[in-house]
């Protein structure tokens, strides 16, 4: 029983920052119906800022918790910045061509940025220094340190933000009368250009702040970490309907946790596999995934 | 996991995770960039071919000097560790030239940068053997030594490997391969000594990574604990590559063992041994050589304190090696690096053959290195075995104390008890 305990603490704790991750592919083609292969390497930044950051204050002696806000303000401002800078330069001017045109230039953006940071950084792997306060607390048999607690409360209060961000607020309704017809929006005096960069923006902090919380957790990173880690995001966005924000924060959870009790019950090599067993059998007994509705194929 | 095929032949490299991950970017988008590389190669062959021709190519050295030819990487992400090995191999002949040299003659270090890669490799022991070298002694990936050896015995000379592994090497047959560091699989009969006999314990979890290297590894380990009389309560592999192991951890940690042995690479044994902390598990860690690496400390934290590695020693944990620490310092203001000590032994048995053999002939010197019977190196006393593997392997458990490893263990092989590193 505190094994099963266990590993369903595990599996919310790396389900929540995959959720965060898996926004933002499902934000992103929700409004121009764009696989953004580049959004796992923009995690990948982010951690890297983060790093940047934690290590610079570190080392000039600044208190924990100063060191904690601003490595994740940075990390989440950095990350907004280079995903408007992405839309702008290598989405924007593609947005009228084929899609395939504008799926290739997310690939060129994803090598762009991994092999940028190899240069930058290293093909080695960096570690965040080890600062957080280790204390924990046990519950009937399962481990949960203070930490976890905090980062999980975040990305829930994260995910949070956004919903209401986007169901309650006027620029939130202009993105999601986006995603349902870009023209008929143009139509009504949405401004598309600058909605789009703002959705970027929104699934881009989302993305920096997973990036530093999993550095300020996990300690280690490298410049590849956004490859696996954004293929089990898009999996959670596909899996949860692609272009459905509640969805994705559900299916990111569940994918942590079907991970987490893999790795427990059946074993961590067959894990991947589980993963995307679920996946297919939810697709072919659902194909708009979970959440998803069906949409109207546009012309 | 990225795989390192050579022709159809499958490589690892055992020292390098961080090759897996360049590998992997390779594979992205660097595909230009190797091809440029194997055009300047072949170019450099060609050149090398011509100069070759044009001095007459003789082997053996001439005019008072025997070249001895040391390939290692000097450019790229191991460029470091080749360069210690090449000064390894530079103190070893100051040193044989300082007291007369051999055979009246002076020893001549020739290197060359094989980059770790295999394309450049193959080219670089050509040149090598362009330049009338009588026998190589270097090397570091074991990616890149392979073609090394095909080459160097193709052409019938002897090849002293200093830090190239992988078991393969030494297992096709040539008589002209020969290596002064242990092999992947003499460790997991060392490893599970250390548990039965030091440590006492008798309920064992292994995990591997599902590489070629911790596959082999944790089956040598396995079966070596099985006839040491211990009980392996878990033996499953995890999936490299991924930031959280909490729940592999808390499946080991339901099989109650004393001892969790780890033959991966440092960078999920850092993460694991952070997270054992932070589930409140208190079994043993131990890792394979493979985590001997200072990113398992800086990614682990505090949580690495008290951690096992078992490896071949570093020179700082030999008193043998006290005089080239200290030598090495003074000559390049550095740390001696891990394999340049190795290197150096490398270099005085392949001279201490040379002068055996009283020529430079090559089939002389093979049967002089394995005419050797103990040659008191700085790593310790060791002879080849009719493989060229050293006897007896070298391998000593470190311990993780305030932020480095210290050396803490070794097998005494006249008792087999576990002692003091001295």
């Amino acid at each position: 029983m505190s094994a099963f305990l266990q590993y369903l603490v595990n599996g919310l704790t790396s389900g929540a920052f995959l959720a965060l991750v898996a926004l933002g592919y499902t934000m992103i083609y929700g409004i121009i119906r764009l696989i953004n292969f580049a959004h796992g390497d923009v995690v990948m930044v982010g951690s890297f800022a983060g790093y940047t950051m934690v290590t610079t204050l570190v080392a000039q002696h600044w208190p924990v918790a100063a060191v904690v806000l601003v490595a994740l303000v940075a990390g989440m401002a950095i990350t907004g910045g280079l995903g408007m800078l992405i839309e702008r330069v290598a989405y924007q001017p593609l947005l009228n061509s084929s899609r395939l045109a504008i799926l290739i230039s997310a690939l060129g953006v994803s090598l762009a940025l991994e092999e940028g940071a190899r240069i930058i950084f290293g093909a080695g792997f960096s570690s965040y220094p080890n600062i957080l306060p280790a204390a924990n607390f046990s519950v009937g048999g399962a481990h949960a340190s203070y930490v976890q607690l905090a980062m999980f409360g975040l990305c829930l209060l994260l995910m949070l933000g956004l919903y209401l961000f986007v169901h309650r607020t006027a620029t939130g309704t202009a993105m999601r009368a986006l995603a349902m017809d870009r023209d008929a929006a143009r139509l009504m005096g949405i401004n598309v250009e600058r909605t789009i960069i703002l959705t970027f923006l929104l699934g881009s902090v989302l993305a920096g702040a997973s990036g530093v919380m999993q550095g300020l957790y996990y300690s280690q990173i490298n410049f590849i970490m956004g490859f696996l880690l954004g293929l089990r995001a898009f999996t959670a966005a596909v899996l949860g309907g692609i272009g459905n924000i509640p969805g994705a924060m559900v299916a990111g959870l569940l994918i942590g946790l079907i991970g987490s009790f893999s790795d427990g019950y059946v074993s961590s090599q067959w894990t991947d596999a589980i993963i995307f067993a679920v996946l297919i059998g939810v697709l072919v007994f659902k194909p708009t995934g979970l959440f998803g509705e069906r949409v109207a194929e546009r012309a | 996991m990225i795989k390192v095929y050579i022709g159809d032949r499958y490589v690892y490299d055992v020292r390098s995770y961080a090759a897996l991950a360049r590998g992997a970017g390779t594979m992205n988008g660097l595909g230009l960039r190797a091809s440029v590389t194997a055009v300047l190669a072949a170019l450099a062959l060609t050149a090398a071919a011509c100069g070759s021709s044009g001095s007459g190519g003789g082997s053996g050295g001439s005019g008072g000097t025997i070249s001895i030819g040391v390939p290692v990487p000097l450019s790229g992400d191991y460029a470091s560790a080749g360069t210690d090995i090449l000064h390894g191999a530079q103190l070893a002949a100051k040193k044989i030239n300082a007291s007369g040299g051999v055979n009246g003659k002076k020893i001549k270090i020739v290197s060359q940068d094989d980059a770790c890669q295999a394309q450049t490799a193959a080219q670089a022991a050509a040149k090598l053997m362009s330049q009338g070298i009588a026998v190589a002694a270097g090397g570091y990936c074991s990616t890149a030594a392979l073609p090394e050896l095909s080459a160097f015995h193709r052409a019938g000379i002897p090849f002293v490997m200093d830090a190239s592994t992988n078991p393969q090497l030494t297992e096709q047959g040539f008589t002209d391969a020969f290596r002064t560091i242990g092999r992947d699989d003499e460790q997991g009969p060392i490893a599970a000594s250390f548990i039965t006999k030091f440590l006492h314990d008798k309920r064992v979890a292994v995990g591997n990574d599902n590489s070629t290297y911790s596959k082999g590894l944790a089956e040598s380990t396995v079966s070596a604990l099985k006839a040491d009389g211990a009980q392996v309560v878990f033996n499953n592999a995890l999936t490299p590559g991924q930031s959280d192991y909490t729940s592999f951890l808390t499946k080991v940690a339901q099989s109650k063992p004393q001892v969790f042995y780890y033959s991966g690479y440092y960078p999920e044994f850092g993460l694991m041994l952070k997270q054992a902390k932070q589930l409140g598990l208190h079994f043993t860690m131990m890792g394979g050589d493979a985590n001997n690496d200072p990113t398992l400390i800086k990614t682990a934290g505090s949580a690495a304190t008290g951690a096992l590695v078992d490896t071949a020693p570093l020179a700082q944990f030999l008193t043998s090696a006290k005089d080239f620490v200290s030598a090495y310092k003074a000559a390049y203001h550095a740390g001696p690096g891990p394999y340049s000590s190795y290197e150096y032994d490398a270099v005085g048995a392949a001279a201490q053959a040379i002068k055996t053999a009283g020529s430079t002939s090559p089939g002389k010197i093979i049967s002089a290195l394995h005419g050797i019977t103990s040659y008191s190196g700085i790593t310790g006393s060791f002879h080849f075995d009719s493989h060229g593997d050293r006897k007896p392997a070298n391998y000593i458990v470190t311990i993780v104390r305030s932020g480095s490893f210290a050396a803490y263990k070794k097998l005494d092989l006249s008792t087999g008890q576990w002692v003091n590193v001295s």
